[in-house]
């Protein structure tokens, strides 16, 4: 029977209560060891792909993290058999365990910040020093001359958005365990930080958001969470 | 009343964070692609273990994939 | 304990955010309508990452001096050709930039 995963856990008990999964189906736990594998039989019903079968596998994952540490797994993840699922903790056991440690009592957050990147390049004046090698007057030096504009455009914006982003993330210091950040996604996208804060340290981090949302004018910020622990898995690789 | 006093909680952006979340990151087992065959995702493990998917999900659709795609009933 | 999403601005964030999601695509859907153009937007998003990495390069490059005159006339010329070239692929496969933005996440950095 193939099997439908949600996440590996921090116990190897059977589930308490008749926990549901998507669709109403019947959720187990999947001992491997001293964790196991929340998941549950891969039928019909659930089979489509949808928008709404990842919101609602969110939930269930999200009801899970109220009595576990989860490690959620990406959605879908299918195995055509329990064997699979095995043989794949068997290879992964150890990275499950130290992430199960590292992860247990902490929650994820996401701060997204929007600035105005259009504005603030079109208010940029090019540098009048070009560089001595782009001298000429040649086609070839004219296409670069514009391409080196450009690359020192880019670069006052990138050290100007470093500097911005430092002073979000300080409102945040000394409250997360671990953090990522992901700079520039877009010319507006200033910012998309995540947070792993631990349990205990929740109500401070919200606050500190109310801090961080009342201080800038021209910036637009945005909160989420508690999420599990989604961008702090770490693989064996990285 | 300024607009910074009122907090807004979009379902849109609900989705898209969920979205992120759930179908890129977290514990991945398969590699980085995905291939859709009959819109039906499959999630890459490895030659193998696709042809079996294959076989299992069309033992569960109780259909092959190989026709002509039927309109469900 | 359900989780919020909170912000002054969600049409903002929205729009944001969807310009985030990869256009590079994860799921290749294989009918034969857009199997070619699945795979054009593969091949060229990826050559025009390279492209943009090897200009960037070259401003550095010129940025602390470290090409002769003659290489900057090579390379320069090469750019131009490339850049030329690929607004021509892009023509006959239909494809904006916006079709190519490649969302590298960490390795953004590289661009």
């Amino acid at each position: 029977m193939a099997a439908y995963i949600y996440g590996v856990i921090d116990s190897n008990d059977r589930l308490d209560a008749a926990m549901t999964g998507l669709k109403g189906t019947l959720l187990r736990n999947l001992p491997y060891r001293d964790m196991g594998v929340i998941l549950s039989d891969f039928d019909k019903r659930i089979a489509p792909i949808t928008k709404d079968h990842a919101f609602e596998h969110e939930k269930v994952v999200e009801r899970l993290m109220e009595h576990f540490t989860v490690l959620p797994f990406r959605f879908p993840t299918v195995f055509d058999n329990e064997e699979g699922v095995l043989s794949m903790m068997s290879a992964r056991y150890d990275n499950f365990t130290d992430n199960l440690r590292r992860l247990r009592g902490k929650m994820e957050f996401g701060i997204k910040v929007i600035w105005p990147g259009d504005k603030m390049r079109m208010r940029l004046t090019p540098d009048q020093n070009s560089s001595p090698l782009l001298a000429s007057d040649t086609p070839v030096k004219n296409f670069l001359k514009k391409k080196f504009q450009e690359y020192q455009k880019e670069k006052k914006i990138e050290n100007e958005a470093e500097a911005r982003i430092a002073l979000v993330d300080g409102f945040f210091d000394g409250l997360a365990a671990e953090k990522k950040l992901e700079k520039l996604k877009t010319e507006n996208l200033l910012l998309c930080a995540f947070y792993l804060v631990e349990k205990g340290k929740q109500e401070d981090f919200r606050q500190a958001f109310e801090r961080l949302r009342s201080s800038s004018g021209e910036f637009k910020y945005l909160f989420s969470g508690p999420w599990p622990p989604y961008n702090f898995i770490k693989t064996a690789n990285s | 009343m300024s607009s910074r006093d009122v907090v807004f909680e979009s379902k849109e952006v609900t989705l898209l964070e969920i979205l992120d979340r759930v179908l890129d990151k977290g514990v991945v087992i398969s590699g980085d692609l995905v291939i859709s065959v009959a819109e039906v995702d499959l999630v890459y493990i490895g030659l193998k273990a696709l042809i079996s998917s294959v076989e299992t999900m069309e033992r569960l659709r109780g259909a092959p994939f190989y026709g002509p795609m039927q309109e469900p009933n | 304990m359900s989780q919020e999403v909170k912000t002054d601005s969600p049409g903002d964030f929205l729009e944001e955010l969807e310009k985030t999601r990869d256009s590079l695509p994860k799921r290749i859907a294989a009918n034969p309508q857009n199997v070619e153009k699945g795979l054009a937007k593969l091949v060229l998003t990826l050559i025009e990452l390279i492209r943009k990495l090897m200009e960037k390069q070259a401003m550095r490059r010129i940025e602390n001096g470290s090409l002769s005159e003659a290489e900057v006339e090579r390379v320069g010329e090469t750019l131009m050709k490339l850049e030329n070239k690929m607004v021509e692929l892009k023509q006959i496969f239909g494809l904006e930039d916006e079709d190519l933005n490649l969302n590298l996440g960490p390795l953004g950095k590289l661009l």
